[in-house]
């Protein structure tokens, strides 16, 4: 088994590597196919993996020894166990249908070879990232799929805002690292090691406050990662990379690693209930604001991110409330028809010349049948309609949420189930029905090529029917992580019927209201209306109060402190003496009168100093 | 040979650049690579017969200068020295190899000969008395490459970087006579051995101000806030080669005369100023992040950023435990490879276009590809991403300064955001956006000649993020040692509580300690 451990592990990377020999030169078709046939063989490692940990094998390698110094000891340690071989094969599933469809998106771009080298890196990293067994391998990979996505956000880096977005991400995700780092730092210093299994044997026996530490530390780490609030602004900008981009990294796999950081350390934050509050109470309210901001926004993508955003607030909900398993099921179901929905967005973005308006849109049903028909599927799975897989996962984080008698959360969960179908499909109304208002913009959509169709089929597939393997994935998942007990079997059906009528309200709603086209502008003056397509003001405030006074500080820094300060000084000092010698010159000028003057001065100083310096030594001594 | 080696390493390239002088202006190109390969291969010898599982001193040599006064020529190495001289030699020979056509070019590459004898003699030397002069004589070389082939303000800066660091070292040199004056005292014959006068304990209040008298030299050299602001002007006005080596070897010279000097010898002293050291690290790590931020010139951003990552690798130096000290040699490396490297890369506009400034760059992962990438990979190195060789030393430092400090450590670890914070919004500027200016357009991309001195760094960065072990592994166990010898010869209870017990025999020297009455 080590062996397909391995494959499944390298071959990205090998086919990274690959397509990086081709990467200054213009597209080389086969660079497509080969990346794409190596995450697929990674896929079908993947999945060998997957029969053998169904058999009860555990399988777990030690490659090399990374970093040993003093009593601290990391190696490349890889383990393949339930959680893990659940996460990889999301990842390279959605990897491996993200880079067919990406043979068609990039068709034209002159960066081809040079998009599938950081897409299939991105793809090792991530790989390193759910695979490693201890912490710091977790960080190599947390840091690479950062370094990815910032190579792919800022993709097109002629674009300002491309660009301006890459470094947004990257630096508001060190800003959470840092936090991760420091937990690491401590879990080494209380427990003397990071192997999970090392860690999770000791976690009990260590002081409360410090575990508490260590628990909210990594748990910041993950709220870059997975974007949540205050640290969430970057994932809607990073929208400006390429659109199989935000489905693979900023919707599927990436974003969802701050989850599985929190699943990975269930054995730590089972003892930290307080930790998992915070968590939850977290997840619910950003579930419910970045709904909000998706209500009333115009870019397709956009309205996507912020979905995806909410959702990963209902994830965390779930593992903060101890249902590690209910995550990680929300967190599979979730990628696949999230992907789908950013491949269908993909398409009506290459139909549309890059128009990311939905208000410009409108009737796009007629030419693009196929893709409007996988995005409605999409989003009813989204949207948790029944028998879709949406509905199996999202309806059991409501559960958790009862049972757990959290009712606030549950509330927030509930209404928010509600926003999620309305914005889901206001965002299909817009685009896919009504007036053809694209006309007037002068745009002539087209159908995407067959084969990306193809390839976005097996998501809509897995979209249906993932929730129907609910028992299956309890039974073996469940093996490595804590069950949850559901104290609701009284209420179970009331409380599946109360969540999809507001799911299906919302649906009705939306298309209610938006049959004819987008409402009339005369709410775009409202106060609600403008806080929420402002985002709550927050990027403003960042700007204005974090990265201005940043900016302005360096300034006064470098202008001010270093130059006329710190140097200043130095070279005050360096003058002094200068000036010193420059003054007294003239004693030394060879004119015997001068000498002779300066030799009686200075006869007569020492003179007084002798005396002085006698009286005084009398006077202590007698 | 081998018990000469270090002699030889020394001694070499001093031969070989007298020599140079009736070498033919034409053929001194040829003859400096010669030269300068001949002797890294020299140093790779070095490094296959050095045995990694010895801690203390190996290839020592020992002939006696001035026996009344116990100087004498006294040379070994051990795991911390060893790499610093084997990069020494390395830098030099790809410097030289990728020189590009400047006025005067055999003056040029006779003084880099010479700036290798010092250095190398600097991390080889073992008395005290030869270390000194060898620290001195290594200013020369570097005043004259900056005063002879620097930018317009050259001869402002050479002299300001002599007579700055040179007043420094003044005051070291004293507390190093004070030192040999004690060890008289103590036990009733002179000697400047670093070895002997490790064993010699000395009470709190003189560890004290021997401490601060040796902190000026170092603390110049390094450069330590607020005793930075020679490095911009050097850096700015000093030649590409002249930054690469003062970058990459020079500024190690005071860390490492940190780990040499000033904990061994002042362990007491070391404990009771670790946390204003700690301080003033962490201003150095953030202050001058910022003040790189805001700079316009692509190579004071690199300059600045050499000071911030000093920084750290002072930090993790105070650590005062085998994890930090550790990670503080090795991260001299590191930062001797990416910085050096990264001042090469400026270099490599520079000779295209004769400007530094970002507002002449732009787009320029349009026209040059590969030197993108390569700044690419380079710029990630000194942002510390795992698996570059910064990540594997940055780590270890906060790693062991997180033991004494949480908060500082914290403070401290906002390096990873402001070094972030510059680096990507310099590589921004001069990367990407669409081209602006004409004159750009045409830039041929980075040629053979530059490839070969980037490449092998490239390799190196990735090499030893990924396997830290072979120079790691020696560094580490001569680490311990220090520890061990700090832990026993502290003579406060804190002191002794602070360094952690190793419980290992110190290997260093003989085991007898002395005490001064």
């Amino acid at each position: 088994m080590e062996m397909y451990l391995y494959i499944a592990l390298f071959a990205p990377i090998v086919g990274s590597l690959f397509a990086a020999l081709f990467g200054a030169q213009p597209k080389t078709p086969i660079v497509g196919y080969v990346t794409s046939a190596l995450i697929f063989t990674s896929l079908v490692a993947s999945t060998v993996l997957l029969g053998a940990v169904m058999d009860g094998e555990i399988v777990h390698v030690e490659l090399m020894t990374w970093i040993a110094a003093g009593d601290f000891y990391v190696p490349f340690g890889f383990q393949v166990d339930q959680v893990t071989v659940i996460m990889m094969m999301v990842v390279t599933l959605v990897s491996t249908i993200v880079h067919v469809y990406s043979i068609g998106y990039m068709d034209h771009d002159k960066g081809y070879n040079r998009f599938f080298s950081y897409l299939s890196a991105f793809v090792f990293s991530m790989m390193v990232l759910v695979m490693s067994d201890n912490l710091l391998g977790l960080f190599i990979g947390w840091e690479g799929v950062g370094v990815c996505s910032w190579l792919l956000i800022g993709f097109w880096y002629h674009k300002e805002s491309a660009t301006w977005a890459a470094n947004e991400a990257f630096i508001m995700n060190r800003i959470a690292d840092l936090a991760m780092l420091i937990g690491i730092f401590l879990t080494y210093w209380s427990m003397g090691s990071v192997q999970y299994d090392v860690i999770f044997a000791e976690a009990q026996y260590i002081d409360h406050s410090t575990l508490v530490t260590i628990g909210i530390f990594l748990f910041i780490g993950a709220m870059g990662k997975s974007a949540q609030f205050p640290l969430h602004t970057w994932l809607a900008d990073a929208m400006e990379g390429p659109t199989p981009v935000s489905a693979l990294i900023h919707a599927a796999t990436m974003v969802t690693a701050g989850v599985y950081l929190v699943i990975r350390c269930a054995p730590m934050y089972d003892l930290m209930p307080e930790v998992g509050y915070f968590i939850a109470s977290l997840g619910a309210f950003v579930a419910m604001f970045a709904a909000t901001m998706a209500l009333v926004n115009r870019d397709l993508k956009r309205i996507i991110a912020y979905s995806t955003l909410s959702q990963l607030g209902y994830m965390f909900v779930a593992a903060g409330l101890g249902a590690y398993w209910v995550a990680l099921f929300h967190l599979m179901a979730h990628a696949f028809f999230k992907a789908l929905l950013f491949l269908g967005a993909g398409n009506v973005m290459h139909a549309m010349d890059s128009e990311l308006d939905p208000v410009k849109m409108g009737g796009l049903f007629k030419v693009m049948k196929v893709t409007a028909i996988l995005m409605i599927i999409a989003s009813v799975a989204l949207a948790g309609i029944w028998p879709l897989a949406g509905f199996f996962s999202k309806d059991k984080i409501l559960e958790v949420a009862f049972s757990g008698e959290h009712y606030i959360l549950w509330g927030t969960l509930w209404v928010t189930a509600g926003l999620t179908a309305f914005y889901s499909f206001r965002l299909i109304m817009l685009t896919f029905f009504g007036e053809e208002r694209y006309k007037n913009f002068g745009f002539h959509p087209h159908e995407a090529y067959k084969y990306m169709l193809y390839a976005m089929s097996p998501l809509a597939v897995l979209a249906v029917i993932a929730g129907w393997f609910e028992h299956q994935f309890v039974d073996f998942v469940t093996q490595m992580l804590p069950t949850f007990e559901f104290h609701t079997h009284h209420v179970e059906m009331i409380l599946i019927l109360v969540t999809s009528a507001i799911a299906l309200g919302g649906i009705i709603t939306a298309i209610v209201m938006y049959r004819n086209g987008p409402l009339s502008t005369k709410w775009e003056s409202q106060f609600a209306y403008k806080v929420l397509i402002n985002q709550y003001y927050i990027p403003q405030i960042y700007e204005k109060f974090l990265v201005q006074p940043y900016r302005e500080l360096s300034d006064i820094f470098w202008k001010q402190i270093d130059m006329k300060i710190v140097d200043a000084s130095v070279d005050a000092i360096a003058t002094t003496f200068y000036n010193t010698g420059e003054a007294t010159r003239g004693m030394q000028s060879g004119n015997l009168s001068t000498m002779l003057k300066w030799m009686v001065a200075g006869l007569v100083i020492l003179l007084t100093l002798a005396v002085a310096f006698s009286v005084g030594y009398i006077a202590i001594i007698g | 040979m081998l018990e000469h080696i270090l002699s030889i390493l020394i001694f070499f390239p001093a031969l070989a650049a007298l020599l140079g002088f009736v070498v033919n202006k034409d053929s001194i190109r040829v003859y400096g690579i010669a030269v300068a390969g001949m002797e890294f291969v020299l140093a790779l010898v070095l490094w296959g017969a050095y045995d990694p599982s010895i801690a203390g001193m190996q290839f020592m040599e020992r002939m006696d200068l001035i026996p009344a006064f116990g100087i004498s020529y006294l040379l070994g190495i051990d795991g911390i020295s060893l790499f610093i001289i084997i990069l020494a030699a390395f830098f030099t020979f790809i410097g030289i190899a990728t020189l590009p056509n400047l006025k005067n070019i055999k003056n040029l590459i006779i003084t880099l000969l010479f700036l290798q004898m010092t250095m190398v003699g600097v991390f080889a030397a073992l008395d005290a008395m030869i270390f000194y002069v060898f620290w001195e004589l290594s200013l020369v070389p570097m005043l004259y490459i900056i005063g002879a082939w620097g930018g317009e303000k050259r001869i402002y800066a050479s002299v300001k970087f002599f007579l700055y660091t040179f007043a420094g070292s003044l005051v070291m040199l004293i507390g190093m006579l004070f030192m040999a004056f004690f060890y008289f005292q103590a036990t009733g014959v002179w000697s400047f051995s670093i070895l002997e006068w490790y064993r010699l304990v000395l009470p709190e209040n003189i560890q004290l101000w021997l401490f601060v008298a040796f902190f000026f030299g170092f603390a110049i050299k390094v450069p330590m806030f607020p005793f930075h602001t020679w490095l911009p002007y050097a850096h700015g006005q000093a030649p590409t080669i002249g930054s690469v080596i003062l970058a990459a070897i020079l500024l190690k010279m005071g860390t490492y005369a940190f780990v040499r000097f000033s904990l061994p010898l002042f362990p007491d002293a070391s404990v009771y100023f670790m946390f204003p050291i700690a301080i003033l690290a962490i201003i150095m790590v953030v202050y001058t992040a910022m003040v790189a931020y805001a700079q316009k010139d692509i190579k004071q951003v690199v300059a600045y950023s050499s000071v911030s990552h000093m920084g750290i690798i002072v930090l993790g130096t105070f650590a005062l435990n085998v994890e930090g000290i550790s990670g503080a040699v090795f991260l001299m490396i590191a930062h001797g490879v990416v910085s050096g490297a990264l001042f090469m890369l400026v270099g490599v506009f520079y000779d295209r276009r004769h400007t530094k400034l970002m507002s002449d760059m732009g787009g320029l992962a349009h026209i040059m590809p590969h030197y993108a990438t390569i700044f690419g990979i380079m710029m990630m190195a000194s942002v510390g991403l795992p698996l570059t060789i910064n990540f594997v030393g940055e780590f270890l430092c906060l790693l062991g300064f997180y033991q004494q400090s949480h908060i500082f450590t914290l403070l401290a670890g906002t390096a990873i955001i402001v070094g972030a914070i510059y680096m990507l919004a310099a590589f921004k500027k001069v990367f990407f956006g669409n081209v602006v200016h004409e004159e750009n357009k045409n830039l041929p991309d980075v040629n053979k000649k530059e490839l070969f001195g980037l490449i092998p760094l490239v390799m190196i960065v990735v090499w030893l993020g990924v396997y830290p072990k072979p120079v790691l592994g020696p560094i580490n166990n001569s680490v311990e040692s220090i520890v061990q010898l700090m832990h026993d010869k502290a003579v406060t209870q804190e002191a002794k509580s602070v360094i952690p017990d190793l419980t290992k025999k110190v290997v260093i020297s003989e085991t007898i300690i002395e005490e001064v009455r």
